[in-house]
């Protein structure tokens, strides 16, 4: 039978005894252990949960499935999921697939640790530290169940991916009573959903904007039957290979993050820019018609490829409904560049579609709703003006298009929402607050 | 790697066992132990991080002595004693040796701490203090109630049906006990907690009360008369084990309207809670120590206790009035609280005038001798004693200080010599528990790193100098082999225990009670639970029946309308731990909490900088608004240091408790504003 963490919320305190316990034994910068709480603010009509968790071990561990640099492995004998940190290229994306929030950048090192269940410990027959350590038994290690059942929380995320854990409390209600009623609500709770933020990652954003603009200027100048200039197109490319590398916490490893093909959408994202580059840099350079044709076509992969890379970490790892992503925004981009009217009219209604989805959807972001207006906007004069023929001086048109798209891509991270445990628990707590107070 | 069986001897319910591996003379792993069947899981946060603190740099392992610019100086062993020798003699015969003032904490408790004794009983006494900063006002309470201070074993608690934690924090201050308290509740019982704030351990619990601080014992005297109208009692047990019934019924005059006048808590509140006492038992009532901190503590302790005996819920399994449980207290001549009462008669030569809750008011006052010196060790009073700004001017009036310290804790900052003090793998003792009733022995594990000497060795080189004659008895050679030598003696006439005995395991005490009071015997002088007390009376000039005072507190409500709360921490004892890496990492920084009421009524919000203050001082801390305080109410726990934006003595008064020579640290009010 497999092994794994077992957890009764009743007996945890947070004392966080096991996190300490943690940092101890294996000596880390980061904090592998979470504990969180359910309700840490304290609403009176919501009991407060805590939850002790760390790396689940997943039987489909997604973190090494994206993992473009394939330095996670699987233990044998005790079925840990390691990560190698001289692997590691600090890319970070184990960090949005995970919806546990396992993986932990160390800022000193550059590079994820997490959670290694202790597994040298287990060979040498002792428990993982955490465990070992709870001095009320709330967390414990040992042989698990693989039913549905053990997963008590409804909102708990991606059961699927088979978490080697079980929670053995039955369930949780809110039976507290408070005397006298309400002495301590005196506030209103906390309702901010924290999730995780992408947008600190302007290098993707560029990354991915450059490449769609490179991408529909090479496929344009197919369609028109020339070739990209020489000295726009190669610096152009240039820079947007550059901008990738910012976010990397290891530069010089970064040639490992072709290393998974197999299972990475990263890996094949970057491989897909690198066809793309080489295609058309040596089309450019030489004149060779036929590989501008292929540029086009990687081009064209490309561009589902980074779509891809969102796809593997969104929330519920289908198909992204926003009008902001790579692919959609390039055939915009290609007929917008070429004039071609009714294509262009046929994809801006999808992605005017999209957009005002997305504004009826994200209600809460209201701080937003006046760029979100504005993106449309700026889709509707780009588009006005180019069924109109109306002749602006066409930079000026080309830039309010771009600014349009740029915007989208903006909002397009804003609302990327990477499946997360955190976000979850506060939604939750929200939906049980709301609840309450409707009763 | 070895691996040893050790543990811990902190000021702390718990007293956990655990196992410790050792390699090259380094700590490499606690585990847990689970033939202690009161902490199985092994110990908590503080515990595990005795692996930093046994080796941390910070610790101090050669002497220091302060030199006139006032940096301190590192010195040799035989340097810093013959300065000590030299000092303690000068003094001895300027001013006599009462001009000493020898203060000892709770920092590490052992038999190995009576050595001190024995020194400065020869050394021709010195002036000690008495009384006790924790708990005595409710330890005199129960020991004048059930005539001992016991309760039954740990696990027992799994047995109750309801299960009541007044004033109590065991989430944070007796983590074990959760595992019991939840084992409990997975059986149906129901778990009430009583306190004004909403802890941790309230976030287990079924329902909470939260009545004005000082108020308890007007609630629970309303919940006996409740019992007593409704007929909640238990006849048969009160007539053949309670004393003072019929003059506890004729005193009880505090109804549930007048209760929740007093309390805040409503009258239907206060009958659902007497009914649940009355019918739902058994019955376990927890209670901490946070609510004998008043100057009514005492007589609060009472109050709540004869609850448990008006409803027979006493002698039973899952039954009990758990204050304290000091059956393993084996070796001591004199049990707590009555070792805590000045006692000019059996303690000569030492003359005991100081009391530890007013501590710096009582060293300014000393006269004849007045004091000049002071030798400290397990303790840290400049932070941990009322009223920081008098002890801090007695302290730097005296001409000497001797603190015995692992760390440069506010204590030793201000000593004129420090000793580094060993840690508690290196010197074998024998503890006993004031919670669970094992005897244990912690072996020595660990070479003390430097010139680090155990205060045994310390007091036998200065004995060796100062030419006092002690026999091996009192005052053990140098070396482990001796105080395994001194200790197998100590022990072999208190009991049959061995040492190698306890060498192999914890050992449950000798003549323990599982159940406390199962044979219904009571060591008072009627032999029964006194509800009425004439010792309380004569010893103490109080109600010889539990009876409810209201608080006077100790500023000025009008212009310091905030009550205070100091409580303890998860991640400290006291002031010990804090200062550890680990410890600081897994935990936030210290804040002063306060409501939203009353941080919005001062434009406050979490994270600002604020003033605590009242007429004894101020503090300088930074605010966390927080749901779980009341209005009306603010916390700070206690052993935050100065360097910590701590300190929280500097707005306590010293005050002592009713009974028991306590401290009523929670009387105090304070005013708070934001500082820019």
């Amino acid at each position: 039978m497999r092994k794994g963490f077992i957890f009764n919320h009743n007996k945890c305190v947070s004392c966080n005894a096991c996190s300490a316990a943690c940092i101890l034994e294996n000596e880390w910068n980061v904090y592998p252990r979470n504990i969180f709480t359910f309700n840490s603010d304290v609403d009176l009509l919501t009991p407060v949960i805590n939850l002790s968790l760390a790396c689940n071990h997943c039987e489909s561990a997604v973190c090494m499935e994206g993992c473009p640099a394939s330095a996670f492995s699987r233990e044998s004998v005790t079925g840990a999921i390691i990560i190698n940190e001289k692997k590691c290229i600090g890319c970070r994306y184990c960090q949005w697939n995970c919806p546990y929030d396992a993986p932990k950048f160390d800022i000193d090192k550059k590079v994820v640790s997490k959670c290694n269940l202790c597994f040298s410990g287990i060979l040498e027959g002792r428990q993982p530290a955490c465990t070992y350590a709870c001095p009320t038994g709330a967390l414990n290690f040992g042989e698990i169940t693989d039913s549905g059942s053990k997963y008590i929380y409804s909102w708990f995320p991606d059961k699927n991916l088979n978490p080697a854990i079980e929670f053995t409390a039955s369930g949780y209600s809110n039976t507290l009573k408070t005397v006298p009623e309400n002495i301590f609500a005196q506030n209103e709770p906390q309702r901010a959903v924290n999730k995780k933020n992408i947008l600190n990652e302007p290098s993707l954003l560029l990354f991915s904007f450059l490449a769609t603009i490179s991408v529909s200027t090479t496929i344009y100048s197919f369609v028109e039957g020339v070739f990209p200039g020489k000295m726009i197109f190669i610096p152009f490319l240039i820079l947007t290979g550059l901008v990738s590398f910012f976010h990397l916490g290891k530069v010089t490893r970064s040639w490992r993050s072709l290393t998974n093909l197999r299972t990475s959408p990263l890996s094949r994202e970057i491989a897909a820019f690198i066809i793309y580059s080489f295609t058309g840099l040596t089309a450019v350079l030489f004149h060779i018609p036929v590989l501008l044709i292929a540029a086009s076509l990687a081009g064209l992969i490309f561009l589902v490829m980074i779509d891809g890379v969102y796809v593997f970490s969104n929330n519920n790892r289908s198909i992204i409904q926003h009008s902001g992503q790579t692919f959609i925004t390039g055939l915009l981009m290609i007929s917008f560049f070429s004039g071609l009217i009714f294509p262009f009219i046929f994809i801006a209604l999808i992605k005017l579609w999209l957009s005002v989805h997305c504004l009826r959807e994200r209600k809460i972001n209201s701080n937003l709703f006046g760029i979100r207006y504005l993106r449309i906007v700026f889709l509707i004069i780009s588009g006005a003006s180019i069924i109109s023929h109306i002749s602006f001086p066409g930079t000026v048109i080309v830039f309010v298009f771009l600014l349009g798209e740029l915007i989208d891509r903006v909002l397009f991270y804003f609302d990327f929402n990477p499946l997360n445990i955190n976000t979850l628990i506060t939604e939750q707590q929200n939906i049980e607050r709301d609840e309450k107070k409707g009763g | 790697m070895e691996e040893f069986l050790t543990a811990c001897p902190r000021n702390c319910y718990s007293t956990c066992s655990f196992k410790v591996q050792v390699e090259n003379n380094r700590i490499v792993r606690l585990l847990p132990y689970s033939g202690n069947l009161a902490t199985p899981e092994g110990p908590c946060i503080k515990g595990l991080s005795y692996i930093e603190r046994a080796h941390s740099p910070e610790r101090i392992i050669h002497p220091l002595i302060r030199r006139s610019s006032g940096n301190f100086e590192q010195i040799t062993s035989g340097e810093a004693l013959d300065i000590i020798a030299e000092r303690l003699v000068s003094i001895k015969e300027k001013w006599g040796s009462h001009s000493i003032l020898w203060y000892k904490g709770s920092g590490m408790s052992g038999l190995t701490n009576e050595i001190g004794y024995a020194f400065w009983k020869e050394f021709g006494g010195t002036t000690i203090t008495y009384g006790n900063l924790c708990w005595p006002a409710g330890l005199e309470a129960v020991r004048l109630s059930f005539g001992s201070v016991k309760h039954n074993v740990p696990w027992d608690l799994v047995n109750a049906k309801t299960i009541i934690i007044w004033g109590k924090n065991p989430a944070e201050t007796n983590i074990q006990e959760i595992a019991f308290i939840a084992g409990a509740k997975e059986k149906g019982c129901k778990i009430i907690v009583i306190d004004p704030l909403r802890t941790l351990t309230v976030d287990k619990a079924d329902i909470h009360f939260s009545p004005k601080p000082g108020t308890d014992g007007a609630l629970a005297l309303a919940i006996a008369g409740i019992l007593i109208d409704k007929d909640l009692i238990d006849h048969e047990f009160i007539a053949k084990n309670v004393k003072g019934f019929a003059e506890l019924k004729d005193s009880l005059h505090i109804l549930p309207a007048d209760a929740e006048t007093i309390t805040g808590i409503p009258a239907d509140s206060i009958i659902e809670l007497a009914e649940i006492i009355g019918k739902n038992g058994p019955l376990t009532i927890l209670p901490g120590y946070g609510l004998q901190r008043h100057q009514n503590g005492g007589q609060t302790i009472r109050a709540v206790l004869l609850l448990s005996a008006l409803t027979g819920n006493i002698g039973k399994s899952g039954a009990g009035f758990n204050y304290a449980n000091l059956q393993s207290y084996i070796y001591d001549d004199l049990k707590e609280p009555m070792s805590y009462y000045p006692d000019y008669e059996n303690d000569m030569p030492f003359r005991r005038t100081i009391s530890m809750a007013k501590l710096g008011e009582d060293m300014l006052n000393s006269c004849h001798p007045e004091l000049k010196a002071a030798w400290i060790e397990r303790g840290n009073p400049v932070l941990q004693s009322p009223d920081t700004g008098n002890v801090k001017k007695a302290f730097s009036n005296l001409s000497f200080k001797v603190v015995v310290e692992q760390f440069m804790t506010d204590t030793a900052a201000m000593a004129d010599i420090i000793l580094p003090a060993k840690n508690m793998f290196e010197q074998a003792d024998i503890i006993g528990s004031y919670w669970s009733p094992y005897i244990q022995y912690k072996p020595k594990v660990l070479e003390s790193p430097g010139e680090t000497l155990p205060e045994s060795e310390i007091y036998f080189h200065l004995a060796k100098k100062l030419n006092l004659n002690i026999s091996f008895n009192l005052l053990p050679q140098p070396g482990n082999e001796n105080i395994d030598k001194w200790l197998e003696k100590r022990i072999s006439s208190c009991s049959d225990i061995t040492l190698s005995q306890l060498k192999k395991s914890p050992v449950l005490a000798p003549g323990l009670q599982q159940i406390a009071y199962e044979d219904l015997k009571f060591d008072t002088p009627s032999g029964k639970i006194e509800l009425y007390s004439e010792e309380a009376k004569v010893k103490w000039g109080i109600s010889p029946i539990a009876e409810y005072t209201k608080i006077i507190p100790l500023h000025d409500e009008k212009r310091y309308p905030l009550a205070l709360i100091t409580p303890n921490t998860g991640s400290r004892i006291h002031s010990q731990f804090g200062n550890l890496k680990i410890i600081k990492k897994t935990n936030p920084e210290p804040a002063v909490r306060i409501s939203h009421h009353d941080a919005r009524f001062r434009n406050i919000s979490s994270g600002d900088k604020v003033k605590v203050y009242n007429q004894t001082g101020f503090l300088l801390t930074k605010a966390e608004v927080s749901n779980r305080v009341p209005a009306g109410l603010v916390v700070f726990p206690n052993g935050i240091w100065f360097n910590e934006n701590g300190g929280v003595n500097r707005v306590i008064a010293g005050k002592e408790t009713d009974m028991g020579y306590g401290a009523a640290f929670h009387d105090n009010r304070v005013e708070i504003e934001r500082i820019e």
